[in-house]
């Protein structure tokens, strides 16, 4: 899907200046990756401190490394999953090492193979989200996470019913170009 | 989190049968992962804005300054070795005759002053028209007594003139020559000089 392409060679193409040093690129890539880097290491931490911490490392290690990246090798955005995923993967093993003896809990939480699937299944809508117009982008978040209605949402935003139908409607298109790599 | 909202609510009920396939699935991902984070901190903002800002320590102008101060180092050196070596303080000067098989050869040694300390003589030898030795052939100065070598004093390789800079230990009193020959034992006497 041409949307999907265009912003995966846009993706590429800020880490690549971003490896030349370029440090308007780099504030184009924090705006555009900042909520799912965040939200993704608030989610695996749980803690609001070191999950800053992780995303401070993520786009320090982006900043260092931008000029390793090989667009050839694959996308730009999982080559940014991977720089936040071993930052965040970081911070939990200090975490482990820190604290004190686990208590004896049963484990409930899915298996690694799962957690990594959902996470980078997770990583790839909420990467896709960014780039959506914002007005698309919070008619759709308030729909799906805010358990608003398409009425209430109208109120909230105070436009017109039609208006957030058709935001609505349209944004969940063209995620579904964006997301057109990912397998329902 | 209050309850998923109706598919057909977001999207109507107007669409081709592609299209809402497209958008189901999109619907189906939407509601299989977690809501994004709600914001981001301004103090991430505010950490990420300083990475790359500090200076580091090895700016443009600083490599200059230390390429600079290198060459001036360099230089200061370079000066400090030729100013030490006019100060080579010859007490004494042995010009060397040539042997049959370098008739075109000459050489000079200069005994300097002996550390009183070690008993070290620092000695100059100056060499020109012998041929450069390839491979791991070198020539050596010897003192010799009654026309036996008798200590080495050090070897060396030549281009074109060469000066060498060599210590003997030895009581010079005890031998009549100085001598250079190749290694091997039945190298000629190449240069030679009375002490």
């Amino acid at each position: 899907m041409p949307a999907a392409m265009a912003t995966a060679e846009s993706d590429s193409r800020l880490i690549e200046r971003v490896g030349r040093g370029d440090r308007e690129a780099f504030e184009q890539l924090y705006k555009r990756f900042a909520r799912p880097v965040f939200g993704m290491a608030l989610r695996q931490l749980g803690d609001n401190g070191r999950a800053e911490d992780a995303a401070q490392e993520t786009f320090a290690a982006v900043w260092r490394s931008a000029r390793t990246y090989k667009a050839e090798r694959g996308t730009a955005s999982a080559w940014l999953y991977a720089v936040a995923r071993h930052a965040i993967i970081d911070r939990a093993r200090q975490k482990r090492e820190n604290a004190a003896e686990a208590p004896d809990e049963a484990d409930t939480r899915a298996g690694p193979v799962e957690q990594a699937e959902e996470s980078w299944l997770t990583w790839r809508v909420h990467s896709a989200l960014e780039l959506l117009p914002e007005r698309e982008r919070v008619v759709i978040e308030l729909a799906y996470w805010s358990g608003l209605s398409q009425t209430e949402i109208a109120s909230y935003l105070d436009v017109p019913l039609g208006t957030v139908k058709t935001r609505t409607r349209t944004g969940l298109a063209r995620l579904a170009g964006l997301l057109e790599e990912v397998k329902g | 989190m209050s309850e998923k909202p109706d598919f057909r609510e977001l999207v109507g009920d107007d669409l081709t049968p592609e299209e809402e396939l497209e958008l189901a699935r999109v619907d189906s991902l939407l509601r299989s992962v977690a809501g994004p984070a709600t914001e981001v901190p301004s103090s991430l903002t505010t950490r990420v804005e300083q990475i790359g800002t500090a200076t580091p320590i090895w700016t443009r102008r600083r490599v200059l300054a230390a390429v600079a101060l290198a060459a001036t180092l360099a230089a200061l050196f370079f000066a400090a070795g030729r100013w030490l070596d006019r100060g080579f303080d010859a007490r004494a000067s042995f010009d060397m005759t040539p042997g049959k098989t370098v008739p075109d050869a000459s050489g000079k040694i200069e005994l300097g002053r002996r550390d009183e300390s070690t008993g070290n003589w620092k000695m100059r030898l100056v060499v020109d028209g012998l041929p450069h030795l390839a491979g791991n052939d070198y020539y050596v100065l010897w003192l010799a007594r009654d026309g036996e070598y008798a200590g080495a004093c050090g070897t060396f390789n030549v281009n074109g003139r060469t000066t060498v800079d060599l210590t003997a230990s030895y009581d010079l009193s005890e031998y009549d020559a100085w001598v250079i020959t190749r290694v091997g034992e039945d190298s000629p006497w190449l240069l030679s000089a009375e002490t």
